[in-house]
C-alpha cells in the first residue's frame, strides 16, 4: 500500500484526541494503549491459520534468517527451498523438514501447489528468478534492494504492476513493523513540531567476508565486497532506514552527498566499510545517515529532530524527548519514562503504558520481541492468501477471460493488509543505486523526480 | 494423439458442455462480470449486530416456456417449469461494520472455520420447486414467486422455502431479489462465542439471508 497522500490523513488534532481517550481508557480500566494490544486480544479468539504454500529461493544467511521466522508463522508452509548451492541447501534442510530441496529454482516455479516465493538471493541475481516468478502466476517476495540497476528495479516493478493476480511485496521490513506503524500517524500528525533534522545509523562490528575452500564460490558469497555487485551498506544495509525517513516524512529526497572509505577492513576491498551520507528533503530538511563495519557502539538507532521534539527509535522500541517550551499532549504524563543520561525519554512502544509497566519493569524489558521481517512475511502471505483466494472465487464464477473485471473486483473486494508494493520497492532500490553512487563517485547526486517514476 | 483417445477427448468435452446449453425453449440465465449481485447475512450478538457480505454469486437458472421472460408479459399463477443450482464461495464472505468499511479478518477467518471452508468452500442451493404467486400488478413491478429448494451449508442440507422477486429488465436481464430466516444449528454450526476484547461475545443462533442476484439470458 502507497500510504503518499497523506499527510491530511493524520491530522495532530485526530491524532491529539484519540491519544488523549487512550490515555483515559488507560486509567479507568487499563485497556492498552496500541494498535497491537488489540490485535493481540483477537488473536485470542484463535482463529485457524491457513497456510500458504511456499518455496524459499536464497539460503545464505539472510534467506536462513527469513527460513527461521517463516518455521515460526503459522500461516507458512515452507513446501520448497532452494540455493545454487547444493552444501547451503542440505545446512538448511533440518529448518525445513518434509521442504523439497533444489539446486534450481524453476523447479519450485514449475510446482503448481506453490503458491508464493520468497527471493533472498543476492540483489544482483533478483531479476530473472523474480520475472519468472511472476510469469508463473507466484506471489513474490522479493528483498530489497530490488536490483542493483535502475534498469532490473524497474523491470521488476513494471512486471509486478502488470501480473494484476498475484501479491507482490518489496522486502522492506521495517514498513511491516506494528511499533513502526503504530508511530507513523504520530510523526507524520506534526507533533514533534518543525522539522529540524533526522539522523540515523547502523554500527556493527563485522567483516561482510566469508570464507571458502573454493575460490569460485568464494567470489560468489562475497558479492557484497564486489563493486560490480554490492550498493555497498547504504545500498545493503542503510536503505531500510533511509526508506523509514522517506515514509515517514511522506517526501522523497532532493539530492544525496555521500562519502565512505575502507576505514578498518584493510583486505584489498574495493567497497566501503563505513560511510556517511547527507539526504536533503524538501523543506530543507536533511538526513544524516552512517553506517560502519568497525564498530558496533549503539548499533542502528533512527532519530526525528522537531522543534517540539525528539523521538528516537531503536529496534523495536522508540523514545520521545520533549522541549521545555513544547506543548503539553496529555498522555505523556501517564506514559512510561526511562533514563538516557542527562534526558528523560517517554517511552512510545506500540504495547507500553505506565500501567502495564508498574512493578513489572524487569518482565517487561525480557520480552522477546518479534523482529520486522516476521510481520512483514506474515502481512505478505495473509495478502497473498486474500488475493489468490479472491482471484479463485472469481474465476470460479465467470472464468479468467475479462482481466479489467478480476482487476476491478480485486481493489474493491479485497481488504490488503498494509505493505510496501512494487512502486515502494522501485524508490528505495533508485535511492540505494543513488546513494552508492554518491560514495563511489564522491560528487553529489541530484534525485530528479522523474527517477522515481515507473514508465 | 491416436484415434481413440481423439474420440474420447472430443465426447468428453461434449458432455463437459452439454450443461451449458439449455434445452429447446429453454432459457438460460448466469451471471457475468458488471452485473451487481449480491449476498448477505446478518445476525445478532451480545455486543452488537454483525453482517456479512459478498458479490459473489454463481451458478445458473434455467427456466423453461412458460416464464415470464417480458417486463410485463402475462403469466398464470402455478408452477413454473425451471432449473438452478447456484454457489456463492465461502472466502468471499467478509465481515463488514454497519458502514460497510471491513470489519476484521480474524473475525473472518472464524467465519470460514464455521463454515467448514476448506471442506466445503461453497453455499450451495438447488432448486427443486418455482411456483409463481403473483405476476405483477402494474409493469415494472417484480414477479413474485416462492422458490422450493435445498440449501446446503457447511456440508449440512436443508430444505428451505422462500419467497423471491424476479425483476425482468432490458438486455434479456434479470434480477432475483429474496430474503430468508435460517437457523446456524439446523446447519450443525455452534454459533461462535469468540474471546474478543473485554470479554465473551456470543452470537445469536438466528441469521438472515439476503440476496439480490442479477444474471443474463444467453
Amino acid at each position: 500500500m502507497n500510504e503518499s497522500n497523506g499527510s491530511s490523513e493524520f491530522s495532530r488534532r485526530a491524532f491529539l484526541r484519540d491519544s488523549s481517550f487512550a490515555a483515559l481508557a488507560t486509567m479507568l480500566g487499563g485497556v492498552r494503549l496500541s494498535a497491537r494490544a488489540a490485535e493481540a486480544e483477537q488473536q485470542t479468539a484463535n482463529p485457524p491459520a491457513r497456510k500458504v504454500k511456499v518455496g524459499l529461493i536464497g539460503l545464505g544467511n539472510w534467506g536462513r534468517e527469513l527460513l527461521d521466522q517463516l518455521g515460526r508463522l503459522p500461516q507458512a508452509d515452507v513446501a520448497a527451498i532452494c540455493d545454487n548451492y547444493g552444501a547451503m541447501v542440505r545446512r538448511s534442510a533440518s529448518k525445513a523438514p518434509g521442504a523439497a530441496q533444489t539446486e534450481d529454482y524453476k523447479t519450485i516455479l514449475d510446482n503448481k501447489d506453490i503458491k508464493a516465493v520468497i527471493v533472498a538471493t543476492p540483489t544482483h541475481l533478483h531479476k530473472e528468478i523474480v520475472l519468472a516468478a511472476l510469469q508463473a502466476g507466484k506471489h513474490v517476495y522479493c528483498e530489497a534492494p530490488l536490483a542493483t540497476t535502475i534498469e532490473d528495479a524497474r523491470a521488476i516493478a513494471q512486471a509486478a504492476r502488470a501480473a494484476g493476480k498475484v501479491v507482490f511485496q518489496p522486502g522492506l521490513q521495517l514498513r511491516c513493523d506494528p511499533q513502526r506503524r503504530f508511530l507513523l500517524p504520530f510523526i507524520r500528525s506534526g507533533a514533534l513540531g518543525k522539522w529540524a533534522m533526522i539522523r540515523a545509523q547502523w554500527n556493527k562490528k563485522t567483516s561482510w567476508r566469508f570464507t571458502s575452500p573454493n575460490p569460485d564460490r568464494e567470489k560468489a558469497i562475497n558479492w557484497r565486497l564486489d563493486r560490480a555487485t554490492s550498493l555497498g551498506l547504504l545500498g545493503e544495509i542503510g536503505l531500510h532506514q533511509i526508506d523509514q525517513v522517506s515514509w515517514f516524512l511522506n517526501t522523497l529526497p532532493l539530492s544525496v552527498s555521500a562519502f565512505g572509505s575502507v576505514a578498518f577492513w584493510k583486505d584489498g576491498r574495493e567497497v566501503a566499510d563505513t560511510v556517511q551520507a547527507i539526504f536533503q528533503f524538501p523543506d530543507q530538511v536533511q538526513l544524516t545517515y552512517s553506517a560502519t563495519l568497525a564498530n558496533s557502539f549503539e548499533s542502528d538507532c533512527e532519530t526525528y529532530y522537531g522543534s517540539d521534539a525528539a523521538v528516537m527509535i531503536r529496534g523495536s522500541s522508540a523514545w520521545m524527548f520533549k522541549e521545555v517550551d513544547a506543548p503539553l499532549l496529555g498522555w505523556e504524563v501517564y506514559a512510561r519514562k526511562d533514563a538516557f543520561y542527562k534526558e528523560t525519554g517517554i517511552s512510545l512502544r506500540a504495547d507500553a503504558s505506565k500501567l502495564k509497566a508498574q512493578g513489572d519493569q524487569g518482565r517487561q524489558e525480557a520480552e522477546v520481541v518479534d523482529p520486522p521481517v516476521y510481520f512483514a512475511l506474515q502481512t505478505f502471505l495473509r495478502n497473498a492468501q486474500e488475493v489468490g483466494g479472491a482471484v479463485e472465487d472469481f474465476v470460479s464464477l465467470y472464468g479468467d477471460g475479462d482481466p479489467k473485471a478480476l482487476a476491478e473486483h480485486l481493489a474493491k473486494e479485497v481488504h490488503k493488509l498494509p505493505a510496501p508494493d512494487y512502486l515502494d520497492g522501485y524508490r528505495a532500490t533508485v535511492l540505494a543505486i543513488k546513494a552508492n553512487e554518491a560514495v563511489n563517485s564522491g560528487k553529489p547526486v541530484a534525485l530528479l523526480p522523474e527517477l522515481f517514476e515507473l514508465a | 494423439m491416436n484415434k481413440h483417445l481423439l474420440i474420447k477427448s472430443a465426447s468428453l468435452l461434449l458432455l463437459l458442455a452439454l450443461p451449458l446449453q439449455a434445452a429447446e425453449g429453454w432459457t438460460r440465465f448466469a451471471p457475468k462480470p458488471g452485473l451487481k449481485s449480491k449476498v448477505r447475512i446478518e445476525g445478532t450478538s451480545t455486543i452488537h449486530d454483525w453482517q456479512v457480505e459478498s458479490p459473489l454469486v454463481g451458478g445458473y437458472l434455467e427456466v423453461g416456456p412458460g416464464f415470464p421472460l417480458q417486463a410485463g408479459a402475462e403469466a398464470k399463477p402455478g408452477k413454473v417449469e425451471a432449473k438452478a443450482e447456484v454457489f456463492i464461495p465461502v472466502g468471499s464472505l467478509k465481515s463488514l461494520k454497519k458502514d460497510g468499511t471491513p470489519y476484521s479478518t480474524a473475525m473472518d477467518d472464524i467465519m470460514y472455520d464455521k463454515l467448514l471452508k476448506a471442506t466445503h468452500p461453497r453455499i450451495q442451493y438447488r432448486l427443486s420447486e418455482l411456483t409463481l404467486k403473483e405476476a405483477p400488478k402494474k409493469a415494472g413491478d417484480p414477479y413474485t414467486f416462492e422458490a422450493v429448494g435445498d440449501l446446503v451449508v457447511a456440508g449440512v442440507t436443508n430444505k428451505i422455502t422462500m419467497p423471491a422477486q424476479v425483476a425482468v429488465l432490458p438486455d434479456k436481464k434479470l434480477k432475483i431479489t429474496g430474503t430468508v430466516n435460517v437457523k446456524m444449528t439446523d446447519f450443525k454450526i455452534e454459533p461462535p462465542a469468540p474471546k474478543i476484547a473485554l470479554g465473551l461475545i456470543k452470537t445469536g443462533d438466528d441469521v438472515k439471508l439476503l440476496f439480490d442476484w442479477e444474471i443474463v439470458g444467453s
